[in-house]
């Protein structure tokens, strides 16, 4: 048996992801609509199998490369970005957990995604989002192991999940922070741990605040979570956040490049089914006739030739990327530029999917700007783009103060 | 006031440090297939070292310029004292450009993790050297 996914085992994995994007197509509207956790997809996300994508074959996965894993994400988003977008969560963490774990955690934990436990990973602080060194505290226990204590944001996938990972600071043993900005780089920490809530969210320790209200990718449950002693088991601890980060990030950056590459898709389909169709009548406007057929119209046909551009171009950018990752080409850029350059198909993606939301909704015209309208909720949902790390303005500074730093180092 | 006089004395220290690091069986079973040779250049005082993984060997001064490499890695001598040390993050001083590395990246970043056993071979040469002084606590 290969290592890899083979091309018949991928084929079957992304017939498999159709299905599954058809249903979040069909139940995603109600979802966006009440701004609630599609529930209803847990059963249908673990009976795929699709949680053990991109765990390796040797702990019982897949076996499926970022590449492929790409694909399948694309093509759920196509269906749904809000949900996929959740999902991708798990992707994502699974990703980032099977590069810097041990060999025993790996056969744990991801062991138990290989039979179907889903994992998420909420980092963000509320003040500093991602980038924000963890005020959450890893308070050291006198029979071994941490009480984790503080809040995450953006608890994205919280409602479905078995499994946590987040990063937290080491204390020393009454709670306090280090003092110094090396110390609290050096302590924070990456764990991981078994996640269970009731229904109502509460858990040992931990539990799920419904703070998600936002402009779009309602169906997400991106929640907050809270951290009130959550224990951490000795062998919850995975590594050093910051470095172990930095080589495995590209799962974070690609994944949610592949969801704006689906909604692309999404948004091409959606937009040539309107106007390859619709007719205007007797018009006496920016045209004048008798009888206004819009996929004849110039502006029209150039706006869908840029939009079918955008998403081709999206398309070679995202696989590209992934593809110069598994090839090792990206062992070639400076080391300190390896996560933006990964970024930049994220961005790219991101401003081809907003640019293209809100020309399609020009294109169609006043009735996709209605409540319901799949153009408005794709205009919003794509909003999110901007967004994740990194954004277009971090991977511009990370460059920029790269490409411009002085020869001399600092001491 | 740099904490080594000159780069004789780095040779002595760090150089020595590396000689243990290229035999160290983790080290010898990391590097073994690949082509990881890695020029150490120091500023205050100048001094450079190579690092030959797969052939086990350490080379000092015009011996190790002259040399190829595949992954440069660049710092201060003070901030070398502390990295052998195990008291630099190497990420962080990356992302402060206290510390450079050009080249093939993926291995050298990738023997990060061994580095602990080296730590203490280098403290130990100090200690032997009489250099409590270059020791950090």
């Amino acid at each position: 048996m290969s290592d890899k996914m083979t091309e018949a085992e991928f084929e079957a994995a992304f017939a498999k992801a159709t299905e599954l994007s058809d249903y979040f197509r069909e139940i995603g509207p109600e979802h966006d609509r009440k701004n609630t956790f599609a529930k209803s997809t847990i059963t249908k996300f673990k009976k795929s199998g699709l949680g053990a994508l991109n765990v390796p074959k040797e702990y019982g996965g897949m076996g499926a490369d970022i590449l492929q894993t790409s694909k399948i994400v694309s093509e759920l988003s196509r269906g749904d970005s809000a949900i996929t977008l959740a999902y991708n969560m798990h992707y994502i963490m699974v990703g980032i957990t099977m590069g810097l774990m041990s060999d025993v955690q790996n056969k744990e934990w991801l062991g138990r995604v290989a039979a179907g436990d889903i994992m998420f990973g909420p980092f963000s602080e509320q003040r500093a989002g991602f980038s924000g060194l963890a005020d959450m505290t890893a308070v050291p226990q006198p029979e071994g192991g941490w009480r984790l204590y503080g809040k995450k944001v953006w608890g994205t996938l919280c409602e479905a999940a078995n499994i946590v990972t987040t990063n937290a600071t080491i204390t020393d043993a009454d709670g306090n922070l280090p003092d110094t900005f090396e110390e609290r780089v050096e302590k924070e920490s990456f764990f991981i741990a078994n996640f269970k809530v009731d229904s109502k969210g509460q858990g040992d320790g931990i539990r799920i605040e419904k703070t998600w209200d936002a402009l779009g990718m309602h169906a997400t449950g991106t929640q907050t979570i809270h951290f009130e002693g959550f224990y951490v088991p000795e062998d919850g601890f995975i590594c050093e956040w910051r470095s172990g980060a930095f080589g495995v990030l590209e799962w974070a950056s690609l994944m949610f490049a592949s969801i704006y590459l689906g909604m692309q898709y999404r948004v091409l389909e959606e937009a040539r089914a309107v106007l390859s169709k619709k007719t205007l009548g007797a018009t006496f406007g920016a045209i004048a006739a008798a009888e206004t057929k819009v996929s004849n119209v110039g502006h029209i046909v150039d706006g869908i030739g840029d939009m079918a551009s955008r998403v081709e171009l999206s398309r070679r950018v995202v696989y590209r990327t992934c593809q110069e990752l598994i090839d090792g080409y990206d062992d070639n850029w400076p080391v300190e530029l390896r996560f933006p350059y990964i970024g930049l198909a994220k961005t790219f993606t991101a401003e081809n999917v907003m640019h293209m939301t809100k020309r399609a909704m020009s294109l169609v015209g006043g009735s996709s700007f209605k409540k319901g309208a799949i153009f408005e909720r794709l205009y919003r949902d794509s909003a999110a783009s901007m967004f994740q790390p990194l954004n277009a303005d971090q991977s511009c500074t990370y460059i920029g103060e790269q490409l411009l730093a002085p020869e001399e180092l600092n001491d | 006031m740099s904490t080594f006089k000159d780069a004789d004395e780095i040779y002595a220290y760090i150089g020595k440090a590396m000689e243990a690091c290229v035999v160290e069986p983790a080290f010898v079973e990391a590097t073994k297939d690949g082509s990881l040779v890695v020029k150490i250049l120091q500023t205050g005082p100048d001094a450079t070292i190579l690092v030959d993984f797969p052939g086990q060997k350490v080379l000092c001064g015009d011996a190790a310029e002259a040399a190829p490499s595949t992954v440069q890695l660049r710092m201060s001598s003070d901030n070398a004292n502390r990295f052998w040390q195990g008291k630099l993050n190497f990420t962080l001083a990356m992302a402060q450009r206290k510390v450079k590395l050009e080249g093939k990246r993926s291995t050298a970043l990738g023997l990060l993790p061994l580095t602990g056993p080296i730590f203490d071979a280098y403290k130990a040469i100090l200690t032997e050297a009489g250099r409590d002084d270059l020791v950090l606590s």
